[in-house]
């Protein structure tokens, strides 16, 4: 599903040479839910963003699902972005001017889909995610867990293999954060997604299968996580969601 | 690829984060297109009324005006300088109906108001400028033979100029100028034709109906008028007020021409009266010769004269009439091309009119592609975060460049469709004053036959053209904000957010 051969990034700042990824090499199957942890600077936003095709490397090969992107013009890596990758971001990256709904939908208007179907198909994820009732809200309406549950339905909208998800947890409580996480394997278990976790946090990363270990640019062996993953207390739910707290602390079990 | 329609609500919302800028954007755009469209809107209108209203020349096709063309002498005098020196005398309008083409000749054929009361005190010292007639003869030839073969049963009153004035007052059953709707409405009714000095001298004669001529007024009589045209003068118009050669008639219609027509007994009275007019004008005094100089324009001697009137025979082309005319070093005027002159000039000021209009248009959109050029800048670099994560999203370049380009052609098509039709309002009001102003100015009642009824016209072609012309500079104006945006870093974007 990915494949890095031998990827080097390097980007001058402040006429220094830096080097943000080294020699990096990865091959992660389909379905996978692998966490890339390392301290700030590391390098995972980078290695993410090569594996999105948002940043070219200075060396190396990058395969994705079959396709590889550096020899694929402006038109098609745009298009793969759109059907294959769905993003994460730590801020969640709502625009203000758009309600839940059409934030939802926005993939779909850069894959040429019919204002209909668009809207079909975020009002389905939504009512799936808990948050039919918060369609027309705008995000400053919306609590943090309901924002990134709200960026986690757009980053699945056009149905990706890949999640990216950078530092979903960052900006979120503890709790709403175990949540997130919690609905991200999910996803990965009940869609066969592949989902690709940049974070700090060890608790976060105990929801994957593999932790991926990155340093000065540098990726170790991937191993399973050190931690078992939270279980969550029911009187601390705060965000509305489809599926039952007991369920949920069930499958993060 | 994103759907058109859905590109171009993306544009609209992100217009709405600079509202302001936007708003100025299209009042820009809007006022750099109102003057173009004012300006087109009108030209066309203002030009047909002026040459409607403005062509003044009375001159019948079988006729021809010449006249003599000053210039000044050389030290060195050539021939053709002597011949465009030389006046109009008797001897040379005998020797102009000696040619196969003319009919008759005369000098001047103009009939001016005569100060009578001047001329009655000291007829040769009046004025030259009142005492400007013509010989009855040949008017009246030639009225009989065109008009009055025309118009059974009446005579083109032949008033020519700016002199009668045709104005009724509903309150007092005196003409005025009323709105040229009510023109046709005059035929049948009793007017008052005064034809005389313009600026309402006070009467010293009256004309006896009995006797058929005209009578010195007493002391008495002319006080009591004075106290008469003072008690008006507040009221009306001073014009109303012409005391010279008072004619009561009734209008029985309007020639095909520009002539008002009369019924046959007060026509003739009045060509009587301009026969009177006319003798008393040949009583002006005759001038001593003067001489200038070398250098110096000469004055016509005894016996010469400056303009005179050349009659073709029925079915003559005039042209090689005129060229022999010009040869000799004469001015020669025909309908056909004193009307040609006439139109030249005013399509020459039109031209101007518009150029100015167009170049202050110009100029005006010029600074609103400016300011479009940096209300799309300012909404790009508003929008980087929301680029990053559109491009994250799937959107190809050519996708975020069309978004800000349709922007910025939004803005401009808002602009000039909001300019277009405001620029019609205005031309709209304006061709109304224009029409109302000029129908308080004439009061030829031939005239304002001629007055459209709007100068307003709405052409089409010129109104696609500049909304093309609009989105193409407005294009151009989004073209590197565009680029800009298109080529923005969604790595480094999405970092900033």
């Amino acid at each position: 599903m990915i494949r890095l051969d031998n990827v080097s990034v390097t980007y001058r700042l402040k006429g220094e040479s830096v080097e943000a990824l080294r020699n990096a090499s990865l091959a992660l199957d389909g379905g996978s839910f692998v966490a890339i942890m390392g301290p700030s600077g590391s390098g995972k936003t980078t290695l993410i963003q090569v594996i999105a095709g948002l940043l070219t490397p200075t060396a190396g090969n990058v395969i994705v699902s079959g396709q590889n992107l550096r020899q694929l013009d402006d038109r098609a890596i745009s298009e793969f972005r759109n059907r294959t990758i769905g993003f994460v971001f730590q801020f969640f990256n709502l625009p203000s001017y758009y309600t839940a709904l059409d934030n939802v939908a926005l993939p779909l208007v850069f894959a040429g889909v019919s204002e209909t179907e668009r809207r079909e198909r975020a009002r389905a994820l939504l009512d799936e995610f808990g948050l039919g009732d918060r369609a027309i809200h705008k995000p400053e309406q919306l609590s943090g867990g309901e924002a990134q549950r709200v960026a986690i339905a757009r980053a699945l909208i056009n149905n990706p293999k890949i999640i990216l998800a950078d530092e979903p947890t960052g900006n979120l409580d503890r709790d709403t954060g175990f949540r997130v996480m919690a609905l991200l394997q999910r996803i990965n278990r009940e869609r066969n997604v592949t989902v690709l976790l940049v974070t700090h946090d060890e608790k976060a990363a105990a929801f994957a299968d593999r932790v991926l270990r990155i340093e000065k640019g540098a990726l170790a062996a991937s191993l399973p996580p050190p931690l078992s993953p939270p279980t969550i207390p029911v009187n601390q739910r705060n965000d509305r969601s489809s599926d039952s707290p007991v369920d949920l602390q069930e499958r993060v079990s | 690829m994103i759907r058109r329609r859905d590109q171009i609500r993306l544009s609209v919302r992100k217009i709405g984060l600079r509202r302001k800028r936007a708003v100025f954007s299209i009042i820009s755009v809007a006022l750099g297109i109102l003057v173009v469209v004012t300006v087109n809107s009108l030209v066309s209108g203002i030009r047909d009324l002026v040459i409607r209203t403005g062509f003044t020349e009375e001159i019948d096709k079988d006729v021809i005006r010449v006249t003599h063309t000053p210039r000044h002498y050389g030290d060195e005098e050539s021939s053709s300088s002597r011949k465009r020196a030389q006046f109009l005398s008797d001897e040379l309008l005998a020797e102009f109906c000696e040619w196969k083409e003319v009919e008759a000749a005369a000098p001047e054929i103009r009939i001016q108001p005569v100060n009578v009361e001047a001329l009655a005190e000291s007829p040769r010292a009046a004025s030259h400028d009142y005492a400007m007639g013509a010989p009855e003869a040949l008017i009246c030839r030639y009225a009989d033979a065109r008009e009055l073969a025309a118009c059974e049963g009446v005579i083109p009153l032949v008033l020519g100029e700016r002199f009668v004035k045709l104005r009724y007052h509903e309150r007092t059953s005196k003409f005025e100028l009323e709105d040229p709707a009510r023109v046709q409405s005059w035929i049948g009714r009793d007017v008052t034709l005064r034809v005389g000095d313009p600026m309402g001298q006070l009467e010293r004669f009256r004309y006896d109906y009995d006797k058929k001529q005209w009578l010195r007024l007493s002391e008495e009589e002319i006080a009591q008028r004075r106290k008469h045209i003072e008690s008006y003068e507040g009221e009306f118009d001073k014009m109303i007020h012409n005391r010279l050669l008072t004619l009561k008639g009734r209008v029985v219609g309007f020639c095909p021409g520009t002539r008002l027509l009369m019924p046959e007994e007060p026509a003739r009275l009045c060509a009587k009266w301009l026969k009177q007019r006319n003798d008393l004008a040949r009583l002006r005094p005759v001038e001593p010769p003067a001489e200038y100089g070398p250098h110096g324009r000469r004055a016509p001697r005894e016996g010469e004269f400056t303009r005179a009137t050349v009659l073709l025979k029925a079915g003559t082309n005039p042209e090689p009439v005129v060229k022999r005319l010009k040869e000799m070093g004469f001015g020669a005027t025909t309908r056909q091309n004193a009307f040609e002159s006439f139109l030249k000039e005013v399509d020459t000021a039109m031209k101007i009119v518009k150029r100015i209009g167009y170049a202050f248009g110009g100029v005006l959109l010029l600074l609103a592609c400016g300011l479009l050029w940096s209300t799309t800048s300012r909404i790009v670099s508003d929008s980087r975060a929301d680029i990053g994560l559109f491009r994250a999203l799937g959107a190809t370049k050519g996708d975020v460049r069309r978004l800000f380009l349709t922007e910025t052609v939004f803005l401009g098509a808002l602009g000039t469709l909001v300019g277009i039709f405001l620029g019609w309002t205005a031309a709209y009001w304006i061709s109304r004053l224009v029409l109302h102003i000029a129908a308080g100015e004439i009061s030829d009642p031939e005239e304002m036959l001629m007055i459209p009824r709007s100068l307003f016209s709405v052409d089409w072609t010129r109104c696609a053209l500049l909304l093309a012309g609009a989105a193409a500079v407005s294009l151009l104006a989004g073209l590197w904000p565009a680029n800009r945006a298109a080529n923005v870093d969604p790595v480094k974007a999405l970092k900033r957010e």
